[in-house]
């Protein structure tokens, strides 16, 4: 009852902010990304990205016909802080949307400031699932519309014995565990199934695959596992591996011998952005999946990429990367986010965040470079799914799709 | 007799393929065909056709193929057409485009030789299933080929895929294989043929023979073999089938501990490059220097550079400025060379940085051990904030050579050349090092004014010099590791940080001031550190018995990349607590000690 007092005041407050206090000509929207620390890297080009789209929402005349004014705010790689600038915009600057956050402990920190002030955050990087907030907007891929239909791939190839490699944190664990029930309801066996298991007392399987900490660098043993396990010639590498452990990793693995003919690797952390920094020749033929690749032949990409590289040229943004720039599903996703918050507005004609949110569960489409998308009640998006090889340039070539895929966070469990 | 027999054999395997070449006289026109198709069901069935009949002339237009540099033309009358491009670009970027059927020139309507942009072309598509078939294609024509490494690649292949029609293709080869290797995997692969054989008997030589070759490959195969034959009941079947199960498990334990000798050999060997540079800096000098790990980093950073000056060059944002590097613009092997020019390069580079450090900041502080500590570290800080103003935050690439990224498979222990090459490189410069300290006059007056600074300069020595000389000494090592370790992980900003911490500690475990403990202590962490990576996941079962954390501890020893490494510190923790001077340590008739 209490919850549900503060939940009131909160959207009263935030009902009356919307009218009284902003200005009539525009509408503040927040960014919430690391722009500093190790995150940096990759969440740059997604404020760079919302930059773009508000630019191009403002130029065709705004939302509700009111110019969409950014606030951007640095999360620093530090999570409590993601909470405190979270707690910033939406009670010091009363924005009316936030879209940020990537790694998945960011996420659980500003949760519930977002629940406490009925909040709106727009999270657009794949995640682990498990979680449905009536306050966040998953366009991020669910594990359902990336490492399943990555595993009905290989299945499709004829591959039998799987190998599942992640970063240790909870993104890979989770993935790995709901993966670990897929593989198993199609009848693979476990014995097939490669990286070790822990058990809990009772003998249940608690955490799946093998695991590196960050900044791992001795990769030796884990590919000579890796060689003896495919020397059989039908396994394959499923790999949550984040960040710049890649390097080391696949630079043993070609090392050894294995290349994406013997054993492919399948990375989920691993889009065009990330590839800037990666050794391309040793990656070559190895297998990504999201929903969009930049290699999209599509009249709505060919567009995008350009107007984005057109933005980055005469853009006057501080520190902004101008150089070989690239699009990839994190940055479409928080493009796409933009378009549907606009979309959801002018559906409920307020800004409100519980009219938003109605209009959002009566199931908006968006036409996206990525494809159609479409919002579900659960907060999440159905989209297309693309699994592309990596080529030598840095670049995906498209080799399967998925189409219309229902976002399905609840997995655990699911799949007997 | 035995041929004469064969001949039926190979006749039926060819006989699907007689369909297609009705249609299409060469093998290169089929698989130029396929490529052309629009269908992709169509591409695969010709393709397909073109199993098993491979010359020489198709081998390169599938390499084509699958590199992307297959282009497709569409012709007047809507068809299409697989060409290649060859010779020079000329000022539009056009090539001549020679026909993939027959290599000749590609003509329009009026007779002439066509000339085609790449980038205006479609390629041909391709995906993996297309892929296998192209490789399929490669092996049976492999069979043939002239290296016996790759004929051994292809009959591997066949036989793994287990299919029984290629039976006869392996029989033929045997009659005329002299090759050991080959002879080795053609019966490994003819026997996983075999073990099809509905004839008991057959499969129960066929297990024999895989009993004796015992190869890794074969282990899962035989897994479903001992299920099929203990199902179907047969004992005497199933009896050789756990034995050659049991051969293969023996050979896996032996190449399992093979290996992890060559892992920690070469784990010892990152670790022992890494940290000789510090065993002179913090060994000898006693300098507590923080920034041993950006002296590594510049090593790295500058074998970039030598990368794109062997390249095409490129530009630095230097402060504001643009740096130009120019590039030789080479290709090839003159290129892949860089990396030997960088060895130099980089060891330059860092004891030109090391002298200056020294000179600017260390000189002053040879008596305040605390003091260098912090200002090394700021000078860390500063180098690392240096190297992103001018590199960028994002990790830089460099691409290994290709003599550094193959590898020697001795009995299936691989042994990567990268590895190897390390091996030799941490012995050659032990080797180097222990010669001028103990060998050169150099050495000779670095060892006396290391050991006494102050009665070092009353008998002449002019020790400013040698500090300055053993300080770049120590940091152009810390470059060539540097250099080394841009092979095997990332180069960015950060680098050092990775490996500082590693060096402190073999250093200090070796005991400070000794290089033969250096050199012991980082094989001896090298080893442990691997041994436990490889054998723990081995105890884990047995952790059970642990009364309360049996379980905890046996899902931990499952991470053993983990938990090994918490081992091992806990281990020179202790170590350290029974010897706190490491392994050995200087005898020294100083008071103050």
């Amino acid at each position: 009852m209490k919850l549900r007092l503060l939940l009131a005041s909160g959207a009263i407050a935030l009902g009356l902010s919307s009218s009284g206090l902003r200005s009539a000509e525009t509408v503040k929207v927040g960014v919430l990304h690391s722009l500093s620390g190790t995150m940096a890297i990759s969440e740059t080009s997604l404020r760079d990205i919302l930059l773009f789209t508000f630019d191009e929402i403002n130029a065709r005349g705004g939302v509700l016909g009111r110019k969409i004014e950014p606030v951007v705010v640095d999360g620093a790689s530090n999570w409590p802080l993601f909470a405190e600038k979270a707690k910033q915009l939406l009670e010091q600057d009363k924005v009316a949307v936030t879209f940020g956050c990537w790694t998945s402990v960011s996420r659980k920190s500003v949760l519930p400031v977002y629940e406490r002030n009925n909040g709106l955050l727009f999270y657009p990087v794949q995640y682990e699932g498990e979680e449905e907030s009536q306050n966040v907007a998953y366009t991020a891929e669910a594990v359902n519309q990336q490492a399943t239909p990555a595993v009905d791939y290989y299945l499709k190839e004829g591959k039998k014995k799987f190998y599942l490699l992640g970063s240790d944190y909870v993104y890979p664990q989770t993935t790995n565990l709901v993966l670990l029930e897929y593989l198993l309801s199609k009848g693979v066996p476990l014995a097939n199934i490669g990286g070790g298991f822990r058990r809990d007392g009772s003998g249940k399987i608690i955490s799946a695959g093998k695991y590196t900490p960050f900044g791992h660098i001795d990769y030796q043993q884990i590919v000579a596992e890796i060689k003896q396990f495919a020397a059989s010639g039908d396994a394959c590498v499923i790999s949550t591996l984040n960040g710049d452990t890649n390097v080391p990793f696949f630079k043993e693995y070609a090392a050894s011998g294995l290349t994406s003919e013997t054993c492919p690797v399948v990375s989920f952390s691993i889009s065009e952005d990330e590839f800037r920094g990666l050794p391309a020749d040793k990656l070559v033929g190895q297998l990504g999946c999201w929903t969009y690749f930049q290699s999209l032949n599509t009249p709505a990409n060919k567009k995008f990429v350009a107007d984005f590289q057109t933005w980055l040229k005469k853009s006057n943004v501080p520190g902004l990367v101008k150089e070989g720039r690239v699009t990839c599903s994190p940055m479409v996703l928080s493009y796409v986010g933009v378009y549907i918050w606009k979309a959801a507005v002018e559906k409920a004609g307020s800004f409100e965040v519980d009219k938003v949110r109605a209009a959002w569960k009566s199931g908006l489409t968006f036409d996206g470079p990525g494809g159609k998308v479409t919002t579900q009640k659960n907060m999440h998006l159905t989209k297309n799914v693309y699994i592309g090889e990596t080529r030598a340039d840095g670049q995906f070539k498209i080799v399967s799709s998925f189409d219309n895929v229902y976002g399905e966070p609840w997995l655990k469990g699911k799949f007997k | 007799m035995k041929a004469l027999l064969l001949l039926p054999c190979l006749l039926a395997f060819f006989a699907n393929a007689t369909v297609w070449a009705a249609e299409s006289a060469s093998p290169r026109a089929l698989v130029a065909r396929a490529a052309a198709e629009s269908e992709r069901a169509q591409t695969r069935q010709l393709l397909s056709a073109a199993v098993g009949r491979a010359d020489e002339t198709v081998a390169p237009l599938l390499d084509a193929w699958r590199r992307d540099t297959l282009f497709l033309h569409s012709r007047a009358d809507g068809g299409r057409i697989a060409v290649l491009l060859s010779g020079e670009k000329d000022d539009r970027g056009a090539q001549s485009a020679l026909r993939a059927d027959d290599g000749q020139p590609l003509q329009d309507e009026a007779g002439r030789p066509m000339r085609l942009v790449a980038a205006d072309l479609p390629t041909a598509e391709h995906d993996a299933s297309l892929r296998r078939t192209m490789k399929a294609i490669l092996d049976l024509a492999e069979l043939a080929a002239a290296d016996p490494g790759r004929r051994t690649r292809s009959v591997r292949n066949l036989g793994l895929a287990q299919d029984v029609e290629k039976l006869p293709v392996l029989l033929a080869r045997e009659t005329v294989e002299s090759a050991p290797e080959v002879r080795r995997a053609l019966r490994e692969a003819i026997a996983l043929l075999r073990l099809k054989d509905p004839r008991e008997e057959i499969r129960i030589t066929a297990l024999q023979e895989l009993q004796a070759v015992s190869s890794l490959a074969t282990a899962d195969v035989l897994a479903r073999v001992i299920q099929e034959e203990s199902a179907a009941g047969n004992r005497r079947a199933l009896e050789a089938a756990r034995k050659a199960q049991q051969a293969v498990e023996w050979h896996r334990t032996k190449v399992d501990f093979a290996g992890t000798l060559f892992r920690g050999l070469s784990l010892g060997s990152i670790l022992l490059v890494a940290a000789l540079g510090l065993a002179i800096t913090f060994g000898l000098m006693r300098v507590i220097n923080m920034a041993h790990g950006e002296l590594i980093a510049v090593g790295a950073y500058t074998t970039y550079l030598t990368q794109a000056f062997f390249g095409s060059g490129m530009t630095l944002p230097c402060f504001g400025l643009s740096l130009p590097v120019p590039g030789l613009q080479l290709a090839g092997s003159s290129r892949e060379a860089y990396f030997i020019a960088a060895l130099p390069a980089s060891f330059l580079a860092a004891a030109t940085a090391g002298l200056v450090l020294e000179r600017g900041i260390i000189r002053f502080l040879y008596r305040r051990p605390l003091e260098s500590l912090l200002a090394t570290w700021g000078v860390s800080l500063v180098l690392q904030q240096a190297l992103r103003l001018i590199f960028g935050p994002n990790n830089v690439q460099v691409s290994s050579p290709s003599y550094l990224s193959g590898n020697w498979l001795v009995g299936d222990v691989i042994l990567g050349w990268n590895r190897v090459f390390v091996i030799g490189f941490a012995l050659l410069i032990v080797l180097g090092m222990g010669l001028v300290l103990t060998r050169s006059s150099l050495g000779l007056l670095i060892r006396a004014s290391m050991q006494n600074r102050t009665m070092a300069a009353c008998l002449g020595v002019r020790t400013e010099r040698v500090n300055a000389l053993t300080f770049a000494l120590g940091s152009g090592l810390a470059g060539l590791a540097g250099a080394f370790l841009s092979q095997i992980g990332n180069v960015g900003p950060s680098l050092g940080q990775g490996y500082i911490i590693d060096s402190f500690m073999v250093v200090v475990v070796g005991g400070v001031g000794s290089l033969g403990g250096t050199i012991l202590s980082a094989f001896g962490i090298g080893g442990i550190d691997q041994v436990l990576q490889q054998y723990l996941p081995l105890v884990a079962p047995g952790l059970a018995w642990v009364p309360g954390i049996g379980g905890f501890l046996q899902n931990l020893a499952q991470d053993a990349a983990v938990f090994g490494k918490i081992l091992v510190l806990a281990g020179i923790i202790l170590f350290l607590q029974w010897r706190p001077a490491g392994l050995f340590s200087p005898r020294s008739r100083t008071l103050d000690e």
